[in-house]
């Protein structure tokens, strides 16, 4: 039951978290026309309904409960049409809508960070009901008498087919009620008859068909739900298994002979009925609500179906699993097909055959890889709502335009630039856009702010650019501000445009005197830059005062394959990444400069770098520590540059990355600067190095 | 704590007669120790170490076993003893603990063993060491002190 209810759990977050985002973009885009279509609405109604009764299930009452009234809204708009609607009324809808998904989205938050759901959500409710009533107005009265009509008619169909029509052959039963308003009760009763099929029990159900007919929860709560068994033995295992499940609010096992059956299941009907009876006026709604969605969901997943057929969710790690694998055939068809015994031999269908192999295997590569590439649409989509609010709250006219969404990239990069880019995006509006719509007019611009969110490819990389036309920004006023806070590093007139620009990334520093809700609380942009780094990427700002800013993010495709330089230092191997090199070169003792501390420096291209000597920094034994006998290599990690003295170089690869084992993050070796391994075609092992850590680790011990 | 950690391979083990449990002994620095072949994977005795920079001597660095990397920890160095050539005899016993795959680095392995639990007693508190707390006296009255893997791999 456990294990089932966590796979459940899994399934409800997804599918909750997929619609409330599909809720988020249909809402921006209903607001942008400013009204809602009648698609919209009853999309906006199905999708409640399904999170009200998938809540339910798992027990969420306070999911339930605002999913639950927001249908019950719709239920009104969708009877009584949209156009009942005046302006006012619809632009306070949308706000409502706005705020009901983010708090929806917050519990849903809470319920996978496993923190206990709000209880108290009354006041919320009282919001959704009083839009309700004030649009409904004296329509209610209408609405409430198409309630009764309708709520009588299934009920009445309900109690001639109450009685299972196979009963006659079958001897036992167990006939369950589930409690009042859990909802779901279809599915409830499915999870039963898996608990006993996994006993391996022999036994028929009614409704048979509580899997594929939503319409089957309505006749449950009516009549109760059957199961039928030949053996008296697997009624009592049976009834065991109905006892251990959830929501039921009684059970009773029933001998059936011939005449009995039919009696009882009405007599049941009766108490059905009269709960529902005298069960207060609230409780009826939901009841009629739920059998007017049911043509509604059928009719969902008709269009749906073939769009859903297209696409599987797998779990992530099965797919790092297929990435590893795929990463391990790679390695050892390149051990095989180079393998030292072949040496001297002349081959030729072997290397036929070989090559064919190495064919096979790198497009299988190109495959998984391609399994782990997303689209950025979903993160950008969501600046969407991002634009909208700030638009609203620091009431300034902005758009947002999108440029190459479909841009795909590693599904881990996907989910780390997301808060980068919201960061990013506040920014461009809060600093960039100006406060008066007369000073953007002053400057000749379009009185609507336009911030510009795009992606694009470029090789091994992908470019992530938000872009405003605002006021840019003013270099002088950063530095001095970066004067008054203390974090300039040499005297402000040596800085050039882009050093103060890179000042704006500099932990504690914001702009903004004054602390608004969305940013100028100095956490911003240094945030930004390390959120970037951790998933090896680079931020770069770019202004010109009067025309605008642009923030840049270099993002490598993915972090499961990287193109690395082989080095020796002794008898070890490194792979540096390629992306961190900007040059190699020989250099001889005297290029070398020491500063007044004694750390060895060298000049590249006009300015001074530091060196730091792998053999020194890791220890190796046996290592060249002359400057003639080894190489320099230049590297820059975003903002640091520097040489790093190696042995020499092997060559260039393209190499799978595998994260070290787990036993040894115990010992910070992240903080050493290697960020993982890889393994050559040898079968031998090679540590992947973190230029940007290295660099730290070589501060930490000089 | 090797008490606990028997305690649980004894209830494990609870409905086999005589509480019998197969062990795996090695030798280290003239010591036999024995460890439970629910945690030995296998053992290996060509290797090539990948050496790790920046760690304690005794991680050896990290091996590639059919893809997977594997740390190794040289048993006799976590045990404060004198480090000692790698000869013939030396092979990696490969555990997997908690599903913590790690190597331990032995001077040779002896042979597999069916030991009674119930006969295995602490280790007499002035002469314990570090990764173990049990030991069993053999018919032949040589003494097998029993590794303690989760101490192994503890932080």
């Amino acid at each position: 039951m456990d294990a089932s209810m966590e796979g459940l759990l899994e399934t409800y977050l997804f599918e909750t978290n997929s619609l409330l985002d599909g809720l988020d973009e249909l809402l921006i885009n209903a607001e942008k026309i400013g009204d809602f279509s009648e698609d919209d609405v009853n999309e906006i109604f199905r999708s409640m309904h399904t999170i009200k009764g998938s809540s339910a299930m798992l027990e969420f009452n306070c999911l339930m409960e605002i999913a639950h009234h927001i249908e019950d809204l719709f239920f009104y708009i969708r009877e009584n049409g949209i156009d009942s609607l005046d302006q006012t009324h619809k632009s306070e809808l949308f706000n409502l809508m706005f705020k009901s998904t983010d708090k929806l989205r917050s519990e849903i938050e809470k319920v996978e960070n496993n923190e206990p759901l709000e209880t108290n959500i009354d006041s919320f409710v009282g919001e959704i009901n009083g839009l309700l009533k004030k649009i409904s107005g004296e329509g209610s009265d209408t609405a409430d008498a198409k309630d009764g009509g309708k709520d009588a008619a299934p009920a009445d169909g309900a109690k001639v087919s109450a009685i299972p029509d196979s009963a006659g052959d079958i001897p036992y039963f167990i006939h369950v009620y589930f409690e009042d308003g859990c909802g779901m009760e279809n599915l409830r009763a499915f999870m039963i008859v898996n608990a006993l099929q996994e006993r391996e029990l022999n036994f028929t159900y009614y409704p048979d068909d509580i899997d594929s007919n939503p319409d089957s929860a309505e006749k449950i709560i009516e009549d109760g739900f059957y199961i039928g068994f030949h053996l008296e033995e697997d009624l009592e295992k049976g009834a065991t298994v109905v006892e251990n499940s959830q929501n039921i609010r009684s059970y009773e096992m029933v001998e059936n002979h011939e005449e009995h059956a039919p009696e009882s299941p009405v007599q049941e009907e009766k108490t059905a009925a009269s709960v529902h009876d005298t069960a207060a006026p609230a409780a009826a709604s939901p009841a009629k609500n739920k059998s007017d969605a049911v043509p509604a969901k059928k009719k969902d997943t008709a269009t749906h179906g073939a769009v859903k057929q297209d696409l599987i969710s797998v779990n992530l790690s099965k797919l790092d699993a297929l990435m590893a694998l795929v990463g391990e055939i790679v390695i050892t068809e390149s051990m095989v097909t180079s393998s030292p015994d072949l040496q001297g031999l002349n081959l030729d269908n072997f290397n036929k055959s070989a090559r064919q192999l190495r064919k096979l295997t790198d497009d299988l590569q190109d495959i998984a890889m391609s399994l782990r590439m997303v689209s950025v649409s979903g993160v950008f989509q969501k600046m969407n709502r991002i634009v909208r609010d700030m638009k609203q709250n620091l009431n300034r006219d902005v758009r947002l335009k999108i440029i190459g969404e479909n841009t795909e990239v590693d599904k881990t990069i996907v989910d780390g630039i997301g808060d980068p880019l919201m960061h990013i995006v506040r920014n461009a509006i809060d600093h960039g856009i100006e406060e008066n719509v007369e000073d953007r007019i002053a400057a000749g611009k379009d009185p609507q702010g336009e911030v510009i969110l795009s992606a694009t490819h470029t090789g091994s990389e992908v470019i992530i650019s938000v872009s405003d036309d605002g006021r840019g920004m003013d270099t002088d006023a950063i530095l001095a501000k970066a004067a008054r806070n203390g974090i300039l590093t040499k005297p402000e007139s040596d800085y050039s445009q882009k050093e103060i620009l890179m000042l704006l990334m500099t932990p504690g520093f914001s702009t903004n005197t004054e602390v608004t809700e969305y940013s100028g609380r100095g956490v911003g942009l240094d945030v930004v830059k390390k959120n970037v780094e951790a998933i090896g990427g680079v931020v770069s700002i770019t202004s010109e005062l009067g025309k605008g800013s642009c923030t840049t993010l270099k993002i490598p495709l993915t972090l499961a394959i990287a193109d690395g330089m082989e080095i020796s230092v002794g008898k070890s191997i490194f792979t540096v990444p390629i992306s961190n090199i900007r040059q190699s070169f020989k250099a001889t003792e005297d290029d070398i400069v020491l500063d007044p501390s004694g750390h060895e420096m060298i000049r590249c291209m006009d300015a001074f770098y530091p060196i730091v000597r792998a053999h020194e920094l890791y220890n190796i034994p046996d290592a060249c520590t002359r400057i003639e006998d080894g190489i320099l290599m230049w590297v820059d990690a975003s903002d640091k540059s520097y040489c790093l003295f190696v042995d020499k170089l092997i060559g260039e690869h393209q190499v799978v990355v595998k994260p070290l084992p787990p036993y040894l993050q115990q010992f910070h070796i992240k903080d050493s600067g290697i960020s993982g391994c890889t393994i050559l075609g040898d079968g031998n092992i090679s540590i992947i190095l973190d230029i940007a850590h290295v660099y730290e680790a070589a501060r930490g011990i000089y | 704590m090797a008490e606990t950690t028997v305690d649980i391979i004894e209830n494990e083990k609870g409905n086999t007669p005589k509480n019998i449990q197969r062990f795996l002994t090695f030798v280290s620095d003239n010591i036999t120790f024995g460890v439970s072949t629910d945690y030995v994977i296998e053992i290996i005795s060509s290797y090539m170490i990948c050496t790790l920079p920046m760690v304690p001597d005794y991680i050896k660095g990290i091996i590639n076993l059919r893809g997977q990397t594997i740390p190794i920890i040289d048993i006799r160095l976590r045990m404060g003893k004198m480090p000692q050539e790698y000869t013939d005899t030396t092979c990696i016993i490969i555990l997997e603990i908690n599903d913590i795959s790690v190597g331990i680095v032995v001077d040779s392995v002896t042979q597999v063993q069916d030991i009674d639990l119930d006969r295995i007693s602490p280790i007499p508190t002035q002469n314990q060491q570090e990764l173990t707390s049990s030991m069993i006296s053999r018919e032949d009255g040589s003494v097998v002190l029993f590794l303690d893997c989760e101490e192994l791999i503890r932080q």
